[in-house]
């Protein structure tokens, strides 16, 4: 027997072996572990297949020799045979070929990674899936959608409950502050943005009719906006009917396309307030254009619910 | 040459170096270029802004809040639109850091006022419950280095051509000229007309009489500063 063979039996057997002894010293043993079924199963495969291919391409370089006929040209005494192109290399490159051109024109252009693509992928599910879940939510769900986006968003400055940390912001427990009704009848307020005809008046009136003969005192500014702060309750109920009552309505709940409603909350008011920002007596409030209409509606929904 | 080149394979590689070098340059450049320069949008800082930067810059903010929105859902819904390059333009450095034990600060003027940094800085467990950040008090009494900023604003824009008393456009199609003052005493007196409008919201008495006497407290430069980050 050729001594190639031989080689070939006792590698395969030590292998086998090797192989045989490391899986089953291992966790699980050779028969109840599925894994290591597999993979003896597959290692063993391979050792014979390895060690035939071995033996075929040795035996070839040992017994072969060249034969065929030669083309005309010859370098330095090495000459070159005239085959034909194998044929599944010849495949292999005319497949390359159609490949590259598709990569080229459509593969790389259409398909390319881009980060920021990625992200408006993202975002579009995104926002189609809150789109399509919260499209119908009202009441309760709303409100506690809200009371989320409110605990995301605005605690920092309202503080969780709401309460406007000691003054540092609006206390939202209720409509409105003393402080901030006493800034909007002295400096008015540009209620526009509402929808509303006019801008509130500063004190002096619009257009400075009131300028000279000063229709409301310091004192008459105090009451009423502890009137409106207490929700329209105490003294000052006169001065507000003569004063306010007009555009605000005789219980304060707003006079359409005149003036907003100051004794409760609603969706438009926090919406408009979420939309523009708001600059008042007690200090500067920032748009919020990263929350969505819905956002704002549910958190005009929550603030609503807070003064019930 | 070439002939040349096949006999001295050291030679011949570095040529190889050099041809590739080059055609990445030509490549690279050009498009690096172009994304950082500034977008439409941004603006220079002013002298009190730069002022505040220093503020920041000198109390290792960027230490715990970086200054770089990634394209993610989760962070442009928490911090608006992502970063983009150009928007760094005028940043030197940029403080874009590397952790975040606090938020990202790069659009904080978007969504936090004036009168909510001044608590906030104070004491910000008072506003923020739970919050681990320190106070920062001392920034309440440290008065600001305007004369440096200034420095800094002639250097950026001697040697970055950084356009200060020009036109810079808007996002909303306005234009923007951002002032830089032509003497040391002038660059005070812009930044103390900015630091003016800033103590009007305040509410710290003391901040508001150091204006008035022509002081700048730190925390107003630094407000003016945050308030720039948009």
């Amino acid at each position: 027997m050729n001594k190639l063979y031989l080689w070939g039996i006792i590698i395969t057997a030590v292998m086998l072996a090797a192989t045989y002894i490391s899986v089953s010293m291992s966790e699980g043993g050779l028969n109840n572990d599925i894994v290591n079924m597999l993979a003896i199963t597959g290692a063993v495969a391979l050792v014979i297949i390895t060690v035939f291919v071995v033996i075929k391409y040795v035996r070839q370089m040992q017994v072969d020799s060249a034969t065929g006929e030669l083309t005309e040209d010859n370098w330095d005494g090495i000459g070159e045979y005239l085959n034909d192109v194998p044929t599944g290399w010849a495949v292999t490159f005319l497949l390359l070929m159609v490949w590259g051109m598709w990569y080229m024109t459509v593969g790389y252009p259409v398909q390319s990674y881009s980060q920021i693509g990625e992200y408006n992928e993202d975002t579009a599910a995104h926002n189609a899936k809150f789109a399509a879940q919260y499209k119908d939510i009202t009441g309760d769900r709303l409100v506690e959608m809200g009371e989320s986006v409110f605990l995301a968003e605005c605690k920092v400055c309202h503080g969780i409950s709401a309460d406007g940390i000691d003054g540092k912001a609006a206390n939202l427990n209720k409509r409105i502050d003393a402080i901030a009704v006493k800034h909007a009848i002295e400096y008015g307020s540009n209620n526009q943005l509402l929808g509303f005809m006019m801008p509130m008046p500063d004190r002096n009136g619009l257009m400075n009719a009131n300028a000279g003969y000063a229709p409301i005192t310091d004192a008459e500014i105090d009451t009423v906006s502890a009137y409106v702060a207490n929700g329209m309750t105490g003294d000052g109920a006169d001065i507000f009917a003569g004063t306010c009552a007009m555009c605000h309505g005789a219980d304060g709940t707003g006079v359409e396309s005149m003036g907003p409603n100051i004794k409760k909350f609603d969706i438009a008011l926090v919406t408009n307030v979420l939309n523009y920002g708001k600059k008042g007596g007690i200090g500067a409030m920032p748009k919020f254009e990263r929350l969505n209409a819905k956002q704002k509606e549910a958190v005009g929904a929550y603030i609503t619910s807070l003064s019930e | 040459m070439f002939h040349w080149l096949e006999k001295h394979p050291f030679f011949f590689a570095v040529g190889v170096f050099l041809v590739i070098s080059f055609a990445g340059l030509v490549e690279i450049l050009p498009n690096f270029a172009q994304q950082s320069r500034p977008v439409i949008g941004t603006a220079p800082y002013s002298t009190l802004e730069l002022a505040g930067r220093h503020v920041y810059i000198k109390n290792s903010c960027n230490a715990c809040h970086s200054q770089l929105v990634r394209p993610f859902k989760s962070e442009t819904d928490r911090y608006g639109h992502y970063s983009l390059s150009g928007e760094y333009a005028y940043d030197r450095p940029f403080l874009w850091g590397s952790k975040r034990t606090g938020p990202d600060l790069m659009r904080v003027g978007n969504y936090r006022t004036t009168d909510w940094h001044e608590n906030h800085m104070k004491d910000p467990a008072g506003v923020v419950p739970g919050s681990i950040m320190p106070a920062y008090r001392w920034m309440f009494t440290n008065t600001a280095d305007i004369d440096t900023a200034f420095a800094e604003q002639l250097t950026v824009a001697q040697f970055f051509s950084v356009p200060y008393n020009q036109p810079v456009p808007m996002k909303d199609g306005s234009t923007k000229v951002v002032k830089m003052g032509g003497s040391v005493a002038e660059a005070n007196a812009l930044a103390l007309a900015e630091a003016e409008l800033i103590a009007a919201d305040m509410k710290d008495q003391d901040v508001k009489d150091a204006v008035a006497n022509g002081q700048i407290p730190e925390i107003v430069a630094l407000i003016a500063y945050m308030n720039s980050l948009k």
